[in-house]
């Protein structure tokens, strides 16, 4: 059974550098179209990669794209990875190191905001980042999730 | 909706009147208000408990469909 929520509390408890992004954090912003994973844009160090995998050590993580790799990452590995597809037991974490529409994770950092949760703080990609994240995107569901971001900010601002 | 329901011809002063509100302008856009406002009452991590339910419901009903589609 998958646990997004689950995943998103480990990350937050393992102390990882990151910023919640794509439907996750459109979901947390009120949208109501249903989401199978988490994405985050993190920060691509030896030491934050290795807080993932730590994150998730007990939930037989294996990278998305080569499922008989365990997820075992290595100093030079971390040197050369740019984005990192993890699937574990209670569902799928991509880790990217840059928002096509945002930028690198400086930039990503810059344009979040911080929510309290109720086991600690989470980075999420503010609204407006997010709408330009989708929009740069620009696949059938990114369009659809626009929309709604787009009602949610007026909805807000009335 | 209904203006363009009943097959008259509107003119452009009546069609922006129709569709003129903010809340009008998402429905015509095929967004559930309801269901927004529901989600927008939420806090961000009841938002994201509530996905969690609906994608394992989806998954379950998948699989149900699986298994009907399997026997038939």
């Amino acid at each position: 059974m998958q646990n997004l929520s689950e995943l998103l509390r480990r990350l937050i408890l393992a102390e990882v550098e990151f910023v919640l992004v794509g439907g996750f954090a459109a979901v947390s912003h009120g949208v109501t179209l249903v989401t199978r994973d988490v994405d985050i844009c993190c920060r691509f160090s030896e030491a934050n990669l290795m807080r993932i995998q730590e994150a998730f050590k007990d939930l037989h993580p294996v990278h998305r794209l080569r499922p008989d790799l365990p997820l075992q990452l290595t100093p030079e590995q971390c040197v050369t990875l740019k984005n990192l597809y993890v699937k574990t037991d209670l569902g799928i974490v991509d880790c990217l190191g840059e928002i096509l529409g945002v930028g690198g994770f400086e930039k990503v950092l810059k344009d979040s905001i911080e929510v309290t949760l109720p086991f600690g703080k989470c980075r999420i990609l503010a609204i407006d980042a997010l709408i330009r994240a989708k929009e740069a995107m620009n696949r059938d569901h990114d369009i659809i999730t626009v929309k709604h971001l787009k009602v949610i900010k007026a909805q807000i601002k009335s | 909706m209904s203006d363009f329901a009943s097959g008259e011809e509107k003119t452009s002063k009546e069609v922006s009147f129709s569709i003129g509100s903010g809340e009008s302008k998402a429905e015509f856009s095929g967004i559930d208000m309801s269901l927004l406002e529901d989600s927008l009452s939420k806090t961000p991590w009841e938002r994201m408990l509530a996905n969690d339910d609906a994608l394992n419901f989806a998954e379950s009903l998948r699989s149900a469909m699986l298994q009907h589609n399997a026997k038939s």
